[in-house]
């Protein structure tokens, strides 16, 4: 089973998590993917590259994920973009206060490489198709 | 998402890992400052702070390369740290587990 061809763009300051979830997406779903290291660029990224979704850090600094996803939720252009949050808070109240924004999802770090293309999948509703 | 491509991943995740060795250890010997300020009593505010961001990077990435229990300390130095005084005994024990799980004394 592979799962529909998909483009996703992750915005996070950290080069490591950019690079591996980049690498994990590739590799595990042959999706396609850009990469953002700040918000404002991830804005204008999604805005050029109309992905099918955002997974983007939760702390950044500057514009950090929580005040991103209401910039883009202001913006025509990509306030349509399902956003996945990713957040290293464990604390149930961080979480409760992440999931009230109104994004799609929140996804937690450390994630597992091999399983973040499922991840998403599941909590966007993405079918996957059948491969022969 | 078969495991068919999971060892190519692994191979593509340990180079990742070999990369990021020399920021690793910079943020390891900050973490080591502020285990040795916040012991005798001279944790610095911006110091402490950049402590925690560093701790708080540390649990949220290690994991991704099968470094668990990295996470894990990484998580303990954060709260310790988010919550001033800090513990400075337990603090500076907890770096030094981190650098044995991670093997880099």
């Amino acid at each position: 089973m592979g799962t529909l061809m998909k483009r996703v763009l992750i915005i996070d300051d950290e080069e490591d998590i950019r690079e591996v979830a980049a690498l994990a997406l590739e590799a595990t779903a042959g999706w396609t993917i850009f990469t953002a290291g700040s918000g404002a660029e991830g804005i204008a990224t999604a805005v050029r590259e109309q992905p099918d979704a955002v997974l983007m850090d939760v702390m950044m600094p500057g514009s950090d994920g929580p005040t991103t996803f209401r910039t883009m939720q202001q913006n025509p252009l990509v306030a349509h973009i399902p956003v996945l949050l990713l957040t290293a808070k464990v604390q149930g109240v961080d979480q409760r206060r992440f999931a009230s924004l109104g994004v799609a999802a929140v996804l937690f770090k450390p994630f597992d490489p091999m399983t973040l293309a499922r991840q998403i999948s599941e909590a966007l509703g993405w079918k996957e198709e059948p491969t022969s | 998402m078969t495991a068919k491509n999971e060892p190519k991943l692994d191979a593509l995740l340990a180079s990742v890992w070999e990369r990021g060795l020399p920021l690793l250890r910079e943020r390891l010997d900050i973490l080591d400052r502020a285990a040795r300020a916040a012991s005798s009593g001279e944790l610095t505010e911006t110091l402490r702070m950049e402590a925690v961001e560093i701790a708080h990077k540390f649990s949220g990435s290690l994991g991704m390369f099968g470094h668990d229990r990295g996470t894990e300390i990484a998580r303990k130095i954060e709260q310790i740290l988010s919550a001033p005084p800090a513990a400075s005994n337990r603090l500076d024990e907890l770096v030094r587990e981190l650098r044995h799980t991670l093997r880099i004394e």
